[in-house]
């Protein structure tokens, strides 16, 4: 896979840009994955995904052969989703969204469950997660569903964000924390 | 030993832990019971699910990029898509062309340079360079004895600092007009020699005297004839370089 990847950069680079599309149909799926987990949005993750492969081309020329294309289009998506929840206008407009599709989703959950009371814990539960992880930074936020949700390892998450592994590191270690400090009180009801 | 800290903790649930911390919650009950809420706790945060895409999303992703993309150029013209032995090749060729010129231009200088030349450095082309440097210097030494002179002309004899600083400007004058001097007689040069020689006059009346005085100034200004002599300094300083007749500084005075 990789070393076909490899040869399609080259014809890319060559002047085919039609080659650009079966990259583009074999890794996008992973970048839209990563880019909903990070901000929570589905239309959001579908812009981030179209932006990290813009990226990607306009930057072909800068792509090492030696790495895997699907890493670094992933990198790309995680740099795209960070530098999107940084800016406050669309933090905001994705806080709200959230709160949107918390709602939508006890309400689905609502519909699969028949136990009235599991599903008011269900949605506290969930309720409580989406604040926490709102709370946190967009990094620590980074970091953890790097870590947490996409079990990368320190070293491809210091790369994604472009820290140092021991920052990566410690804003895992942050969001950790402060997850579990602001669940505590639901974990002691359940 | 000491138990297990909530960053401990937390590398053991990433699989990051070091092989002392897993070997102290082995043994270590209350860690291991601390541990076990500690990865409940992180277990119940799961990710939202994540919204199913079709198998055709790549498809549409491409569809919504394509228009956006130009394509890249075909590099025949760049380093990148040059062979090893094509710029081995170039390389060569432009070392070829290197040495050429340098040994082109070697042999040119050799063929257009006169046996004089390479004896002793007094062709033309070398001899003009030469010149100008010495009528530059001949010109300075003109025009400070000039101000000398006009200085002396005009100066209060009775300012005993005046006549100080006209015997030190003079001292320094001296040992050049010398060179000068010799130089122009040699080179052929009366009108520049003759002058230089009844300047050098006035510039020993002035140097070498311990106690100059007003007196001696003034005697020096009339029996010397230093307006005179000021006059052949200007006609000299006036004169071009290549003027026939002249001190010929065009051939320049050796120094």
């Amino acid at each position: 896979m990789q070393g076909n990847d490899h040869s399609i950069v080259r014809a890319v680079l060559a002047g085919d840009k039609e080659a650009y599309g079966a990259l583009v149909r074999a890794h996008s799926a992973a970048a839209f994955r990563v880019a909903f987990r990070i901000t929570g949005n589905e239309a959001d993750a579908e812009e981030i995904v179209q932006e990290a492969f813009l990226r990607a081309y306009q930057r072909l020329e800068k792509f090492e052969q030696r790495s895997a294309f699907g890493t670094w289009v992933y990198r790309i998506a995680v740099n795209c989703a960070l530098s999107r929840m940084g800016r406050p206008e669309i933090e905001a407009e994705y806080r709200h969204g959230e709160e949107t599709d918390a709602e939508t989703k006890t309400v689905q959950l609502a519909a699969q469950d028949a136990d009235p009371e599991r599903v008011l814990l269900g949605r506290e539960a969930s309720a409580a997660q989406e604040m926490a992880m709102q709370r946190l930074t967009a990094t620590e936020k980074c970091a953890f569903v790097l870590r947490h949700l996409e079990e990368r390892s320190m070293g491809e998450i210091a790369e994604a964000l472009g820290v140092a592994p021991n920052a990566a590191k410690q804003a895992v270690f942050r969001a950790v924390q402060k997850l579990r400090r602001e669940l505590a009180p639901l974990r002691g009801n359940a | 030993m000491k138990h297990l800290s909530e960053e401990e903790q937390i590398e053991m649930y990433y699989g990051d832990g070091s092989e002392e911390a897993r070997k102290h919650l082995k043994v270590c009950q209350e860690c291991a019971a601390e541990f076990a809420k500690f990865k409940r706790s992180l277990d119940a945060i799961k990710s939202e699910d994540v919204p199913q895409r079709g198998p055709d999303y790549g498809d549409f992703v491409w569809q919504a990029l394509r228009p956006q993309l130009i394509p890249y150029e075909k590099k025949t013209t760049g380093w990148h898509g040059w062979s090893w032995w094509k710029l081995a090749t170039a390389a060569a060729a432009c070392l070829a062309l290197m040495t050429a010129a340098f040994i082109g231009g070697r042999l040119w200088e050799h063929r257009s340079a006169g046996p004089n030349d390479v004896a002793g450095g007094t062709n033309a082309g070398n001899a003009q360079p030469q010149q100008r440097v010495v009528l530059v210097v001949l010109t300075d030494h003109l025009d400070r004895t000039e101000r000398l002179l006009v200085q002396l002309n005009h100066a209060d004899l009775r300012d005993r600092s005046e006549s100080a600083q006209l015997q030190t400007e003079a001292r320094e004058l001296l040992a050049s007009n010398r060179l000068y001097r010799v130089s122009a007689n040699k080179e052929g040069d009366p009108a520049l020699a003759g002058a230089l020689d009844r300047l050098e006059g006035v510039l020993a009346e002035i140097a070498n005297d311990p106690h100059l005085t007003a007196a001696d100034l003034e005697r020096v200004r009339k029996d010397m004839n230093t307006s005179g002599i000021l006059f052949e300094v200007r006609v000299l300083l006036t004169r071009k370089p290549n003027e026939e007749g002249g001190p010929k500084p065009a051939k320049g005075v050796s120094i």
